[in-house]
C-alpha cells in the first residue's frame, strides 16, 4: 500500500497545514516502525491526542507559540463553547424543573427561589453580553464581505443558517402540535409526541454545534482591531462569571430541593434508574455534567485571555517561549 | 552556583523532556524520525511515541532550534541549528550545576561515588 495513503485517516487528527509540513515525515516513520503491520491502539490513541493538541495549537488555545491576539481570541472562542453547552445544560435544567415551586412547601421556597433567580438573571445577563459581542463583531463582519471574503465563509454560513431554519421549522411545529394536547398528553402521555420532543431536543443541539462552529470559523477569519478584541475578551471573563453565577444557583436549588423537596426530584424525567437516588435524577445529572464541561472549558478560555492581556501589557513576555 | 535563568529553564525543560533529548540525538549528527527515535532510545532509554516525536519536531523547528535537511527521499532529515547548540549547551551546563549541587549535598565524591555503586557492578559481574 501506498505510504502516502497508508496512513492518512489517523493523521487526520492533525490540522491541514500541520500535515502539509509533517506528514509524509510522520508516515515515514511509522512505516518504519511498523512495516506492514497494524498501528497498536496506543499509538493510535497518542497520535489521536498529539493531533487534537496541534488543532488546538493552531487556533490558539494552548502553546506559547501564540501571541496575545492569539490567545485572546481563542481564549474567548473557548468561553463561547463553553457558553453555548451552557444553554443546552440550562435548557435542559428548565424544561425539567418546571412548578418546582408548586411542590415544594411554602416555608422553604425562599432559598431555592433566589438561587433559580439568580441562575436566571445570570443567564439573561450572558445572553445580553454575547448579543453585544456579536454586535460589536458586525463591522469587521461588513469588511470581510467587501473584500469578497463571502466565498471563504459560504459553506459554513449556509451550513449554520439551513441548521437554525431546520431546527426553528420543527420547534414551532412540536409547539403548534403541543397547543392541540392536553397536560397529560404533554408530559408522557402521547409517545409520538415524547418522540418528537426528544428527536427536536437532539436537532437543536447538532444546530447549536454547528452554528458555533460556524461562528469560530468566520471569527477567526475577522480583522478585528486590538481596542474590540480586548472588549470581546472583557466580555468573555464577564460571562465566564455568569456562568459560575449560574452554575453556583443551579447547584444550590437542587440541594435545597433535595432537602426540602425530595418528591420534586424524584418525580423528575428518568428518576427510578438503577443506581440512581431520587435526589440525583438522571436527566439533572445529563444536564450538570454538560454544564461542568461547559464551565471548565470558559474558565479555561478565561485563563486563555487573561494570558492574553498579561503578554500584551507593556514590558509583558510577547515573544513565543519554548 | 549561577542562577538559573527563566530562559534557560524553559528552553529544554528536564532531560527526560523530548526536546533535550531530540537536540541532544542531533547534536552528533543528521537523523530522519525513525533514526532520532532509535537514537534516543539507545542513549536514554525512553521511547519516543511518534506523535511525541513530531510534535517536538515541529516545536523545536518552530522556535528555529532544528531545521530540515534538503532531501528527495520521503524521509525528512533534520539538523540541529546555531541556536539549537547554544540552548542545549545552556541546558546542559544547567544540569551539570544541578548535578553538582547534589553531590555536594551529598558529600558525594567521585570516590564515594565508586563506592556506592560498587554493590550493584558487583551484582552485574555475578
Amino acid at each position: 500500500m501506498n505510504v502516502n495513503h497508508r496512513y492518512d485517516r489517523i493523521l487526520r487528527w492533525y490540522p491541514a497545514n500541520w500535515r502539509q509540513r509533517y506528514g509524509q515525515g510522520l508516515a515515514a516513520l511509522l512505516e518504519d516502525t511498523y512495516g506492514e503491520d497494524q498501528l497498536p491502539l496506543r499509538v493510535r490513541v497518542s497520535l489521536a491526542r498529539a493531533g487534537t493538541v496541534e488543532r488546538a495549537r493552531e487556533v490558539g488555545v494552548v502553546g506559547e507559540s501564540a501571541n496575545s491576539a492569539e490567545r485572546l481570541r481563542a481564549g474567548s472562542l473557548l468561553v463561547l463553547c463553553g457558553w453555548t453547552l451552557f444553554v443546552v445544560a440550562g435548557t435542559a435544567f428548565a424544561k425539567f424543573t418546571e412548578h418546582w415551586d408548586v411542590a415544594t412547601p411554602s416555608a422553604h421556597r425562599t432559598l431555592p427561589a433566589i438561587a433559580d433567580a439568580s441562575a436566571q438573571a445570570a443567564g439573561i445577563l450572558s445572553a445580553i453580553a454575547v448579543l453585544v459581542a456579536a454586535l460589536m463583531t458586525v463591522p469587521a463582519v461588513l469588511r470581510l464581505l467587501r473584500s469578497r471574503g463571502w466565498a471563504s465563509i459560504r459553506r459554513p454560513m449556509l451550513r449554520g443558517t439551513l441548521s437554525i431554519g431546520v431546527s426553528v421549522a420543527l420547534f414551532a411545529g412540536l409547539v403548534l402540535w403541543a397547543h392541540q394536547l392536553n397536560l397529560h398528553q404533554r408530559n408522557g402521555g402521547l409517545a409520538l409526541y415524547g418522540l418528537a420532543a426528544i428527536v427536536t431536543g437532539f436537532v437543536v443541539l447538532a444546530a447549536m454545534v454547528i452554528v458555533t462552529t460556524t461562528v469560530i470559523t468566520v471569527t477567526r477569519k475577522l480583522d478585528i482591531s486590538r481596542r474590540v478584541l480586548s472588549l470581546l475578551s472583557s466580555l468573555a471573563l464577564v460571562m465566564t462569571l455568569l456562568m459560575g453565577v449560574i452554575a453556583a444557583g443551579i447547584g444550590l436549588w437542587w440541594a435545597s430541593e433535595a432537602i426540602y423537596a425530595p418528591q420534586f426530584l424524584a418525580n423528575s424525567i428518568g428518576s427510578g434508574i438503577i443506581g440512581t437516588s431520587n435526589a440525583l435524577p438522571p436527566a439533572l445529572i445529563v444536564a450538570g455534567v454538560l454544564m461542568v464541561l461547559g464551565l471548565t472549558g470558559a474558565c479555561t478560555g478565561s485563563v486563555r485571555v487573561l494570558g492574553g492581556f498579561k503578554r500584551a501589557r507593556p514590558g509583558g513576555h510577547e515573544v513565543p517561549g519554548f | 552556583m549561577t542562577k538559573r535563568t527563566a530562559e534557560s529553564s524553559n528552553e529544554l525543560g528536564r532531560q527526560s523532556e523530548p526536546s533535550f533529548l531530540i537536540l541532544t540525538s542531533l547534536a552528533s549528527g543528521d537523523k530522519h524520525g525513525y533514526a532520532l527515535a532509535k537514537d534516543v532510545e539507545a542513549f536514554s532509554g525512553v521511547t519516543l511515541g511518534p506523535g511525541t516525536l513530531y510534535g517536538a519536531i515541529s516545536r523545536l523547528e518552530e522556535r528555529g532550534l532544528i531545521a530540515p535537511v534538503p532531501s528527495d527521499d520521503r524521509r525528512q532529515p533534520y539538523q540541529i541549528t546555531a541556536s539549537g547548540r547554544t540552548a542545549l549547551a545552556s541546558a546542559v551546563r544547567d544540569m551539570r550545576a544541578l548535578a553538582d549541587e547534589g553531590s555536594r549535598r551529598l558529600r558525594l565524591s567521585v570516590l564515594t561515588l565508586r563506592h556506592a555503586l560498587r554493590p550493584d557492578f558487583t551484582e552485574l559481574a555475578q
